[in-house]
């Protein structure tokens, strides 16, 4: 069964650094705009609407569009279809954008400290200090 | 000289952040900062640090001995 799910504890707050980091993992068709419509393709996917929209067989998302939905708060929530949330990326589609834009936080806060970045990764894991 | 330690894990996108070198309630600035572009963290702890109290040594100028 083909849906769109709403992941409601991911939450980009910078429109900026969430395309940036879309463009990052891949994304080279990124729709922009407000309460764009996203595609309908399974009668199970109910009409949803998003401002930022990578539309379907762009990324491995074969199943629909995947759009991100700006709150009145101002956050962007990502909506997928839960077959392409499996299937993109291995289902490492979020955790690779949640990287990504995480990366790109640390560059900015360390631009407004005036800051020195030094990145390293061990273990697996990404290590950035910023002195200030 | 105040540090920021990140960590960000690629497995799951999620990301740590330890202040380190800045004494008292100073470090929540900081988190402001980070806060505005990532949303409310999920686990929150202070540090001993924040606790402590600025040493602070006071001046006289202008006085002739």
């Amino acid at each position: 069964m083909s849906k769109y799910m709403t992941f409601t504890e991911v939450v980009f707050k910078d429109r900026d650094l969430l395309v940036a980091a879309l463009e990052e993992i891949g994304c080279k068709y990124i729709r922009q705009g407000e309460n764009l419509e996203m595609g309908r393709y399974y009668s199970e996917q109910i009409q949803r609407r998003a401002d930022i929209i990578i539309p379907r067989d762009t990324i491995g998302n074969c199943y629909g569009d995947i759009g991100f939905e700006r709150s009145g708060s101002g956050e962007y929530t990502p909506i997928i279809d839960d077959l392409d949330q499996r299937r993109v990326f291995n289902g490492q589609f979020i955790p690779r954008l949640r990287a990504a834009y995480n990366e790109r936080v640390v560059s900015k806060v360390a631009a407004r400290l005036r800051g020195t970045v030094h990145r390293a990764v061990e273990g697996g894991v990404v290590k950035i200090k910023v002195r200030y | 000289m105040p540090e920021i330690h990140f960590t960000i894990d690629p497995q799951t996108g999620e990301m740590e952040m330890k202040v380190e070198g800045v004494q008292g309630p100073q470090c929540a600035d900081v988190a402001k900062i980070v806060t505005e572009l990532t949303g409310a963290p999920e686990r929150e702890e202070n540090t001993k640090e924040y606790y402590a109290r600025p040493t602070v040594k006071p001046t006289i100028q202008g006085l002739k001995q």
